[in-house]
């Protein structure tokens, strides 16, 4: 991308100016996300909850052990999820690339269900390190297929060893969900993605790998610029393109491994926001990233926002409407934008 | 003796086409026998036992006027509806497959990706789950939803035309909209409706029946020799817009008129069967490794989705002991498992993805 | 002379025979009704029917199951030796072995709702009209009560040849009506206990309508207590209610639907779950939903709840 010389100087506080707006956003998706839910809770009784919270008080109670937590798992698992998409449409230099996309959701949900099928195990914190588990094995298998031969992985290949491995892992769980009924029922509503029943511990659990996996998604910025100019022109410049894709596919792994185990698999969001990102923020990585940081939760809190209150007394999944707002705008988002080819 | 051949290169591309042109020939004749080969096993073997040349005299039977209640129910009845099944279903699926790929030009791109077996899908458990459907009123949804879905598709990637690019984002879009709806009934929805609507989504072949044959039949009968028709331009389509329109094919008419043949076909094989994983996705790839650096890859496309499905319905029904799995189960790890196979094979030898 | 007596006596005698081989008729709710030239002895079950005539006496010879035997709630306990079991998932009965059972008849109860048979219902291709080529399908009639199944399944057994006075089915039938009147006596104890069925979930809890399910019909009818949801969804079966809002309704009692150890953990796992009283005060029993078939664990489920019943402070929420 050639510059002139006083361009970017103009560049930067725009985007700068962006991101500062979008954090603004953020903070306020994070205010109606304590304050609304399926429940009416008085604005003042949040405020005591937090400032001075009563034991013995149903209201104190939801906020501090249902949205509080639900809230900051949104936070974590929106940016997470928004740097994986971003970091894997970069790496691959794929516009359908998303967390879904190295065998990580199926890779996920297998060994869930065979936690549950085989193990017994039927709490959400105990699906959290299977989750993990399964995503990272998934992950590295569809890497190392697509490593065979000379080229390495390229981008289409990873695609199409990430698909293959999708459909085996996703084969293999519902030959197991056809056979018990007991592992489909739970997991019926695990893999539709959702907050709810996320409390403190699975809070604790999810957050050092989210956290670590945030920061050094940061620091790839300047390895999906390079690759985004392709493979040979990166080796060219010096790049050494095997090891920062492994880089930054590994950042990804871990972010949407996380977010998975923290929240089940959430698709929409790591496919929409990437594109969105580059549409405010531009081509270079370095800033798509810290966009799609904060794009992610607000669609996600968004989302979930709007699920507790649309269907009472009942709530409505976050993956559900993630899908449903997401998928309508992501279609108006293409027809209306003109979309570089990675 | 000395031959003294003038290598014009007029005779190098015949030479090269004749090489290509046997290679297609011995590629489609090697797929078509193992597809019989797999047919005949699906006839002989079965929980029900029945020796080969019962087997063979039951075949015969419309002909010949010998029947034998108990084995021509078997044969007839349950054997052969299901492997004319699988072998129909696969073909169709697989050939909806190749023609997308090759008119979105990526690898990715495949009926399920896109939206229309979703689209399919959706209909149908809306029709179990909402309106407590049964049979056939479940393959029409199923057929009215793939087509709605392609349809939107089309209509919201239209802008002055439609670029692979477009089609492929917005089919995925729509793919999660209604991937989005059936998540929702299934938890809405009572543990046994959820149990029926996953056993129609994960595709089997159980109790297939002549009696839901004819649309997929007459589809692949019209819609096979049209995709054929249609091969030269689609080919050309691979090399850009801009050099197809060169070669003066008509683009926009091109692509609408393969993706109504790809759709048509996939909604008819869903609606049959339910969507059977992975076929029309891994048939064409697979094809093509076969055939090599080019080549019609419609006919050995169809067989190898054919060779898919049946195999799988083979190893679903007898290679799990007491339990018998629905055949979508295994599409989805045998089309993996080979698809990586020729990947890791064809990768050694350089000529990567 | 002896000669034409000799052979009149056996012509009467293979005349009182063939009038002894009676036809079999059944009418079900589907509106057929089967007949058959001979008492069928051959017959697959669905598990739940299964359920029903096989502690009446009467053995299938083949079982087809929605899911895993082991999982199954209704066959626990049952002795299943020499029953081949046909199919253990939803929609994949082996019909080459069910053919190969020769059987006469095959029995799986018809839900009126779906019109259709257990196991049967159109959405499994066109599993249904093969079976039905290879015998008829017929059974009894989902209702609006548990007590009437077992009725039916009384009725149908007796006329598959069971004999109903056999000692082990008096007494199962006597054990049921001690538990019975135990249960109705520790009710009227309590006029003021208000009972809650409910499925937990970790998106929602769900509170499920007394009409939408036949064994909390019974318990209605004999003077049960249980609270209604106000808005039953799912054509009335469930009101589904954010974790916010568990607190909605107070019983004393919270029974649980207990096909699923998971169900219990997962309520107890989630940070509202005491929110309601009866949780809190470890007022919890289990509801036996949808798997009831016969009077042995029928009166199994009914002393738990009845000692659950007799434990409870039936004035915790007033």
């Amino acid at each position: 991308m050639m510059l002139a010389a006083g361009q970017r100087s103009t560049r930067v506080p725009a985007r700068a100016g962006g991101l500062l707006l979008l954090g603004v956003a953020l903070v306020v998706v994070l205010f109606f996300s304590i304050t609304v839910g399926a429940r009416p809770i008085a604005l003042g009784d949040v405020l005591a909850a937090i400032t001075a919270p009563d034991p013995d008080s149903t209201t104190h109670r939801i906020i501090l052990e249902l949205r509080l937590p639900r809230t900051l798992v949104g936070l974590l698992v929106g940016a997470a999820l928004g740097l994986a998409g971003a970091i894997l449409q970069g790496a691959t230099r794929n516009p359908l690339a998303d967390p879904g996309l190295l065998g990580i959701q199926s890779g996920a949900t297998l060994c869930v269900v065979l936690g549950i099928s085989v193990f017994g195990i039927t709490t959400l914190s105990g699906y959290v390190w299977l989750a993990f588990l399964g995503a990272g094995i998934a992950a590295v298998a569809v890497y190392l297929i697509a490593s065979m031969g000379r080229e390495g992985a390229t981008p289409v290949k990873l695609a199409l060893a990430g698909a293959a491995v999708t459909a085996a892992l996703g084969s293999i769980t519902s030959a197991i969900l056809i056979t018990s009924v007991e592992t489909l029922d739970q997991i019926r509503f695990w893999q539709v993605g959702a907050l709810t029943g996320r409390t403190m511990d699975i809070l604790a659990q999810v957050a050092p790998f989210l956290l670590l996996g945030i920061a050094l998604a940061l620091t790839t910025g300047r390895i999906l610029d390079g690759l985004a100019m392709g493979d040979d022109v990166a080796r060219g410049l010096g790049q050494r393109v095997q090891l920062n894709r492994a880089f930054a596919g590994l950042a990804a792994v871990i972010l949407a491994g996380a977010a998975v185990a923290a929240a089940g698999p959430i698709a929409f969001v790591g496919l929409t926001i990437p594109h969105v990102a580059r549409a405010m923020a531009g081509p270079n990585y370095r800033w798509i990233l810290p966009y799609s940081m904060l794009l992610g939760p607000i669609l996600l809190l968004g989302a979930d926002i709007i699920g507790r209150v649309i269907v009472p007394p009942g709530e409505l999944q976050v993956g559900i409407v993630t899908a449903a707002i997401g998928a309508p705008f992501f279609i108006a988002f293409v027809r209306r934008r003109k979309l570089a080819e990675l | 003796m000395n031959v003294n051949v003038q290598f014009t290169p007029a005779t190098t591309v015949a030479v090269a086409r004749h090489r290509l042109r046997s290679r297609h020939r011995l590629v489609s004749a090697g797929l078509a026998l193992l597809v019989l080969a797999l047919e005949a096993v699906a006839l002989t073997i079965g929980d029900y036992p029945l020796p080969v040349a019962e087997v063979v005299t039951s075949l015969l039977s419309p002909f010949t006027g010998v029947t034998d209640p108990a084995s021509d129910f078997i044969v007839l009845g349950v054997r052969l509806p299901r492997a004319i099944t699988g072998l129909l279903a696969g073909a169709a699926l697989g050939l909806s497959g190749v023609i997308f790929q090759t008119v979105l030009r990526n690898p990715l791109a495949s009926p399920d990706i896109v939206g229309i077996t979703t689209g399919a899908s959706s209909a149908a458990v809306v029709a179990i789950i909402v309106f407590h459907a049964t049979g056939l009123t479940i393959a029409i949804s199923a057929t009215g939803g793939a087509v709605l879905i392609a349809a939107l598709i089309y209509a919201l990637s239209w802008r002055g035309g439609v670029t692979p690019y477009r089609l492929v984002l917005v089919g995925i879009g729509m793919a999660a909209i209604a991937a989005a709806i059936t998540s929702y009934l299934f938890t809405r929805a009572r543990i046994f409706e959820v149990q029926q609507a996953l056993a129609w989504l994960t595709g089997s072949l159980n109790g297939a029946s002549f009696d839901n044959l004819g649309p997929l039949a007459l589809g692949l009968l019209v819609l096979g020799p049209v995709a054929a028709i249609l091969y030269r331009p689609l080919a050309s389509l691979e090399l850009g817009d801009d050099a197809a329109k060169a070669l003066g094919t008509r683009v926009e008419v091109t692509r609408l008129g393969t993706l109504l043949v790809a759709v048509v076909l996939a909604a008819f094989a869903t609606a049959t069967v339910g969507p059977i994983a992975f076929v029309a996705f891994a048939a064409g790839p697979v094809a093509r490794r076969l055939l090599g650096p080019a080549g019609n890859a419609l006919l050995p496309s169809a067989l190898v989705g054919a060779a898919v499905t049946i195999s799988a319905d083979l190893i679903a029904q007898h290679a799990l002991g007491r339990n018998q799995l629905p055949a979508g189960v295994v599409t989805g790890a045998i089309g993996a498992l080979f698809l990586i196979y020729l990947l890791a094979a064809a990768n050694r030898s350089g000529r990567g993805g | 002379m002896f000669r034409s007596i000799f052979a009149a006596a056996l012509a009467l005698g293979f005349a009182a025979t063939s009038a002894l081989a009676a036809e079999w008729t059944y009418t079900d709710g589907s509106g057929n009704t089967i007949t058959l030239d001979h008492v069928p002895t051959r017959i697959v079950m669905h598990a739940n029917t299964a359920a029903g005539l096989i502690p009446l006496g009467i053995r299938p010879v083949g079982i087809y199951v929605d899911a895993p035997v082991a999982e199954d709630k209704s066959l626990q306990g049952l002795d299943l030796t020499g029953i081949e079991i046909v199919g253990e998932g939803w929609g994949e009965i082996d019909i080459e072995r069910v053919a190969a059972l020769k059987p006469d008849l095959v029995l799986a109860e018809w839900w009126p709702l779906q019109k259709a048979f257990s196991g049967l219902e159109g959405g499994a291709g066109t599993t249904s009209e093969k079976i039905v080529q290879i015998a008829p399908v017929t059974g009894p009639t989902q209702g609006a009560s548990i007590l009437q199944l077992i009725s039916d399944y009384e009725t149908l057994a007796a006329s598959l040849g069971a004999d109903l006075s056999a000692s082990g089915i008096t007494a199962d039938k006597a054990a049921f009506e001690a538990s019975l009147a135990g249960f109705k006596a520790a009710v009227a104890a309590k006029p003021n206990l208000t009972v809650l069925p409910v499925w937990a979930g970790t998106d929602a809890l769900y509170v499920a309508a007394t009409e939408g399910s036949s064994e909390l019909r019974d318990f209605a009818s004999w003077g049960l207590k249980l609270m209604t949801p106000e808005v039953a969804g799912d054509r009335g079966y469930w009101e589904t209610l954010s974790w916010e809002q568990a607190d909605k309704y107070q019983p004393d009692l919270l029974i649980v639907d207990n096909r699923s150890d998971a169900t219990m953990e997962t309520a107890e796992a989630q940070p509202m779950w005491t929110a309601m009283k009866a949780a809190a005060a470890g007022q919890v029993a289990d509801w036996p939903a949808f798997w009831l078939r016969n009077y042995r664990a029928y009166a199994g489920a009914l002393d738990e709840l009845t000692a659950a019943i007799e434990a409870a402070d039936e004035n915790l929420t007033n």
